[in-house]
């Protein structure tokens, strides 16, 4: 890969240290993806949760803020492994807080946006069409790609760190225009779906695009861009997605058609038969669940609202926990505006800043979990310790509430 | 084996000899792996209760959670990491994950993309795998 002569000095040390680490780090992985040249993002958005960083990328992110790091473009961080204003009160071990605190004044001081979210886009790192970024998170990746219509890879752990303080990135792979075409289109043959629908279309993407990208036809005008969030979260947890063509709302694919670029492509169908297979693939227990979780990832305000009509005037069961994760700025807006005291009243509670799968749910005792998110479900069954219950909010809410 | 031998791209440089993990699903070290033993905890692998540790690693594409590199990076901190990667797609996060082995703790782990499941799908786990990313190349030897 080309380094022009300011990227050169970088390397060399010239301009300090943490920059150093990171050219580094980008210049190998530019290096080992094949591309010519590093291009400057729009903005950056980070990993700094303790469950997946742990140790070393404690070591890692206090190693760039202590040699003098500073992120050189606008930059957002994704959620934390606690919820930062009440953790205690969701009984979270004092050592483990520790660790997580150590990684978030690392990240302040590195001058990132402290808004400890999944959905920066909903809440404060918006970019526009064709700008480039740097993104962690693949759940946003893929809605930057599909819906802004902003370039971003999945730039992961340590790298996106890197990304931040040089404001650059290796131009490869997502960024490029050919890499962008759909070639592979899967078709649904149904309609009027639910909440829990959507994610587990998106689910099986994942699982049979392989190395594709995918286009969907056949999806109502109805859907939501919180739907599609959901549906982009799914498939990327199932495989590896970056990106999906949804025709007349990703920029440049007005139509079916356009998305391969007029190429004909393999179809793939979306059955009923087939979105049951992946329900029951993810639903490992019916009994009742030990903490209901709502919010991978985070809930809009919006989401918030609904979730709090359901559950007006109901109850929750007893010895059953329910969580809707979401971002503080939502967080601050659902109490503002009642949503808060709807949800809470039925002894369920708000979870800021952090989100069910990066939080330490086997520590806080929790033996079974039930979600309408795929992500959730496909991470906590692949890391084996807890059972997860899969059904959609309807159904959950009538479970779980008298 | 015998003698079975492929050329794919070596994407971080290196080279690394070890017995063969063979997976043909979808990978994830984020959430799939337990970097404090190495062992693939995912339910949906083929390849579950397995030690990564000290293996060549064969999956065909990683299921591509942006956390993937920082478990990848623990599992080298506690010296749980494979010996080597070998995938039919570019996984970014064990590009990565090794790149940040290599800056952060001089470890050296080849990743080789470019050789399909189907290539690959004859070796059994067990198999003697000799890798040169510089070459691009993967070797069993019988």
């Amino acid at each position: 890969m080309h380094l022009d002569s300011v990227q050169e000095k970088m390397l060399r040390g010239e301009l300090g240290e943490a920059k150093q680490f990171a050219m580094e780090i980008v210049s190998k992985v530019g290096d080992a993806v094949g591309a010519d040249e590093l291009v400057p993002v729009k903005s950056a958005h980070v990993l700094a949760h303790y469950s997946s960083l742990r140790d070393a990328g404690v070591e890692v992110l206090e190693r760039f803020a202590s040699s003098g790091g500073r992120f050189a473009v606008p930059t957002s961080v994704d959620p934390a492994s606690i919820d930062l204003q009440n953790w205690k009160s969701f009984g979270i071990p004092e050592n483990y807080a520790r660790q997580q605190l150590r990684l978030c004044d690392a990240y302040a001081r590195l001058g990132g946006m402290r808004c400890w979210t999944c959905v920066q886009y909903q809440v404060c790192n918006l970019p526009k069409e064709g700008d480039v970024v740097a993104w962690a998170e693949s759940s946003a990746v893929v809605f930057s790609n599909s819906v802004l219509g902003s370039r971003s890879n999945k730039i992961t752990a340590g790298m996106d760190i890197a990304c931040a303080i040089l404001g650059l990135t290796p131009k490869f792979g997502m960024l490029l225009d050919e890499n962008r075409q759909a070639r592979i289109t899967f078709r649904l043959d149904s309609r009027g779906f639910t909440d829990l629908d959507y994610r587990s279309i998106g689910y099986f993407i994942g699982r049979n695009t392989g190395g594709l990208v995918p286009s969907i036809a056949g999806l109502p005008s109805s859907v939501t861009s919180d739907q599609i969030k959901h549906l982009g979260a799914a498939a990327a947890a199932a495989g590896p997605v970056t990106m999906i063509h949804f025709p007349g709302i990703t920029p440049g694919s007005k139509t079916a058609e356009d998305a391969p670029g007029g190429e004909r492509v393999e179809e793939i169908e979306i059955t009923r038969s087939a979105l049951s297979d992946i329900e029951s693939d993810l639903n490992q227990f019916s009994e009742l669940p030990d903490l209901v979780a709502f919010g991978v990832p985070h809930l809009s305000v919006s989401e918030l609202g609904e979730l709090a009509k359901l559950l007006d005037g109901r109850k929750l069961k007893k010895g059953i926990r329910m969580y809707a994760y979401t971002s503080s700025q939502a967080y601050d807006m659902a109490e503002r505006t009642g949503i808060s005291e709807t949800i809470e009243r039925t002894g369920a509670r708000i979870s800021q800043s952090t989100d069910a799968e990066i939080s330490p749910l086997k520590a806080l005792g929790f033996e079974t979990v039930l979600t309408n998110s795929a992500k959730l479900a496909e991470i906590v069954s692949s890391e084996g310790e807890i059972k997860v219950g899969y059904a959609s909010q309807n159904e959950i809410i009538e479970k779980v509430t008298s | 084996m015998k003698q079975w031998h492929k050329i794919g791209k070596g994407l971080v440089m290196g080279s690394a000899n070890g017995e063969a993990l063979v997976s043909l699903r979808a990978f994830t070290f984020a959430h799939g792996v337990d970097p404090s033993t190495g062992v693939v905890t995912d339910v949906r692998s083929d390849v579950r209760g397995m030690d990564v540790k000290g293996k060549i690693l064969f999956y065909p594409f990683g299921k591509g959670f942006t956390t993937a590199s920082s478990w990848f990076l623990e599992m080298v901190r506690l010296e749980n990491n494979p010996a080597g990667v070998v995938t039919e797609a570019v996984d970014l996060s064990a590009v990565i994950g090794s790149v940040m082995a290599r800056v952060v703790y001089g470890k050296e782990i080849p990743v080789i993309s470019g050789v399909p499941r189907a290539d690959y799908s004859g070796l059994k786990s067990g198999d003697r795998i000799l890798l040169d990313a510089g070459r691009g190349e993967v070797r069993a030897e019988g």
